[in-house]
């Protein structure tokens, strides 16, 4: 062979080699991208157990009560940790590794998703037509409004059965069967969550109540990461409603465990309490967990086609939740957090918007009522 | 007949020492040179009126005065005996299993008991024991609060409670038959806590070095009756007494589901006690039949951490290193 191919062979060769480096180093990059996505993808669906510091949580030494407190004697230990300064300024209070949100605090305009006691303390100058009177907070309030609007007795919940009847004078708690989270078949608040801060809740089955929406024991959905503060329409929570409101894993059948009368699901209020829900559907109260494709006259041409990006002010639920939904359309499902707040807001009747402001046809409003009845704010 | 007469006297001997060795401490009671304990401090058996029988001068020191020492060695011997050190003047190098007073004395209050002629009195428990319930106190005379806390007596754990004078409620004991480990008598409870008359005597299983060098398989083992002791002056901590104070569950099953399954070596940091007492000591814990202690998670006389804990509470992390509450808590 001459000098001349010698060399062209060897160039060829050596080009061969440096190409099958190439590619060699592309499967490299490219396994260590995929190995980062599965990284990224797994830190998504890690628990968010409660974890750092036994004591940041538990001060068993405490003489004064259960636990660390800036509330003494409250009778209210949940505001040991998820009310630590009402007067204060922060809606999430970070101690060692562990995040708190707050429920009751004085930071404007930064109320978490379900709304701030504030506004029905009696610390400070309350309205209790905006919120829940909890233990250790508020006041119980005169009959009739000692007892959950549209209560009824006996009804099924998850875990067993709601109660018989809702004592005089018997003030709501946080949790348990006088309150909302927890398992509401236990009385004791304490016992009905006890374990669920430190259960693993990376999948939200409602198996227990650690592994429950927001340790509301059956619940559903998809937990925004900082409670909705400074959430965005492709960034929030994420509610389960069901299509045909037969379902005890929504947000709303949460509600109608003791506002029953306003829910139409047939262990609820039913159809003799809300109404005919489907088929020429006339609502005797608001409609919860309905599908916009099953509203009266049909979802086609209606005013609710033109609720069509996903509001924070005015959220609608789904049927599989991940919270990053945008869009809304047909399968989204009204809820009563479509309305109202859980825990409380600036506003009567624990609305998201100011009802009073609300007046149609003038043209001038898209949002609070608008946001779904589309046609009713202008023409 | 003298290979009869010696196979009877060794035979005999085998039966005395397998006897012997079966009653557990077998026998435990002090021994050995009198003076050794007896004259332990100039003056201690000067006769104080003539005529009169002798008596002990500074009774109240005894305790301290055989149970301390001034280096770091928590096993003394002292006239052929070997006597446990609840005191250190020193840093102690291997505390035994009540703890030791050194803590109490040299890093303050809140690290344990402040016993009379050990430590000043606590300047935050100026009365009662803290939780203390008079209906709780199995002993007819109680708690007095215009005295200070003792190693014995009614003001105290160890001996009679019955008997307010602390010398005079363990008086005789150390020199007393110790078997059957029953309760029945100062001497034949554990660590000579007899309570109250009213209650059996604490009884449990005698670590021969008191844990000076304890593992998982070699240590005291501990039953229920050791909580009564302790609610007889904290009682108010079990019965809610004391208002919302944190739920100290002691004598209670170590529940057989959730985190707790998963504890089934014994660890010397958060020890269990049995529903019997057994006659070896054991490293393995049976959720559903031990029981969670006081002990799990406190020591008896002082340790270096506040409220007497057995770790610092203030430094567990339920992410690094599995101690302290997470020995049990192992879902935490």
């Amino acid at each position: 062979m001459s000098k001349q191919s010698t060399i062209k062979v060897i160039f060829i060769r050596s080009l061969g080699h440096f190409q099958s480096l190439i590619c060699t180093l592309r499967s490299v990059i490219c396994a260590l991208c995929a190995m980062l996505f599965a990284l990224c993808l797994f830190s998504l669906e890690a628990d968010a157990r409660v974890t750092g510091r036994c004591k940041d949580c538990h001060n068993v030494r405490s003489n004064q009560g259960a636990a660390q407190t800036s509330v003494p004697s409250t009778g209210n230990d949940c505001l040991a940790c998820h009310g630590r300064s009402p007067a204060g300024s922060e809606n999430i209070i970070i101690i060692g590794k562990s995040r708190f949100p707050q429920v009751f605090h004085h930071m404007q305009n930064n109320d978490l998703s379900a709304g701030n006691f504030y506004y029905v303390a009696d610390s400070f100058d309350p309205d209790y037509s905006r919120g829940h009177n909890l233990v250790g907070i508020s006041r119980q309030q005169n009959p009739p409004m000692d007892a959950p609007p549209g209560f009824m007795k006996s009804i099924l919940i998850p875990g067993g059965m709601g109660p018989a009847y809702w004592p005089n004078q018997r003030q709501l708690n946080c949790s348990g069967t006088w309150g909302c989270h927890g398992n509401r078949t236990i009385e004791d608040p304490f016992k009905s969550i006890a374990g669920a801060h430190h259960e693993d809740d990376s999948i939200l089955d409602g198996s227990t109540a650690g592994k429950s929406y927001r340790f509301l024991y059956g619940v559903k959905g998809k937990e925004h990461a900082d409670w909705e503060y400074m959430a965005s329409p492709i960034n929030h929570n994420g509610y389960k409603g069901a299509i045909e409101a037969n379902s005890m894993d929504t947000i709303s059948y949460l509600c109608g465990e003791c506002h029953a009368k306003f829910h139409p699901s047939p262990n609820l209020g039913g159809r003799e309490e809300v109404g005919q829900a489907y088929d020429a559907a006339v609502w005797r109260r608001h409609p919860v967990d309905i599908v916009f494709n099953s509203v009266r006259g049909g979802f086609a041409n209606s005013e609710y086609e033109g609720y069509v990006k996903y509001s924070l002010e005015a959220p609608v639920a789904y049927d599989k939740p991940t919270g990053g939904e945008n869009a809304v359309d047909s399968s989204s499902i009204i809820m009563c957090l479509s309305c109202h707040r859980a825990h409380a807001s600036p506003y009567p009747g624990i609305l998201r918007w100011d009802y009073s402001s609300m007046t149609a046809d003038t043209g001038k409003s898209t949002t609070g009522c608008f946001t779904c009845h589309t046609k009713k704010g202008h023409e | 007949m003298r290979k009869r007469i010696f196979s009877f006297l060794t035979i005999s001997s085998i039966a005395v020492l397998f006897t012997l060795g079966m009653t557990g401490s077998g026998l435990a009671a002090v021994a050995g040179d009198c003076n050794a304990c007896h004259t332990v401090y100039p003056g201690m058996t000067e006769k104080t009126f003539h005529a009169k029988p002798f008596e002990y001068v500074s009774r109240e020191m005894f305790c301290v005065k055989c149970h301390s020492t001034g280096t770091s060695d928590t096993i003394m011997e002292l006239g052929g005996n070997r006597v446990p050190i609840v005191f250190n003047n020193s840093k102690p190098v291997k505390p035994l299993a009540g703890g030791d007073f050194y803590y109490v004395v040299f890093l303050g209050d809140r690290k344990g008991h402040n016993v009379s002629g050990v430590a000043s009195r606590d300047t935050e428990f100026t009365g009662f024991p803290p939780a203390y319930s008079r209906s709780l106190d199995p002993s007819s005379v109680g708690y007095n609060p215009q005295k200070p806390l003792t190693c014995a007596g009614s003001n105290g754990c160890h001996g009679n409670r019955n008997i307010e004078d602390p010398f005079e409620a363990i008086f005789g004991s150390h020199h007393a038959a110790n078997t059957p480990s029953d309760g029945s008598t100062t001497a034949r409870s554990y660590r000579f806590l007899r309570n109250a008359d009213a209650v059996k005597g604490v009884t449990g299983l005698e670590d021969d070095e008191w844990n000076q060098n304890a593992s998982p398989k070699k240590h005291n083992e501990y039953a229920s009756s050791i909580d009564i002791l302790c609610r007889s002056c904290h009682g108010g901590l079990q019965s809610g007494h004391a208002g919302r104070q944190f739920n100290h569950l002691a004598g209670v099953p170590i529940p057989v589901n959730g985190e707790y399954i998963k504890y089934k070596i014994y660890n010397l940091d958060a020890p269990v006690a049995r529903e019997t007492v057994p006659r070896v000591s054991s490293d393995v814990v049976i959720p559903g039949k031990d029981l969670v202690s006081c002990l799990s998670c406190h020591v008896a006389h002082a340790s270096p951490y506040d409220s007497q804990l057995r770790w610092d509470y203030d430094n567990i992390f339920t992410e690094g290193e599995r101690n302290g509450c997470l020995i049990c808590h192992t879902g935490k």
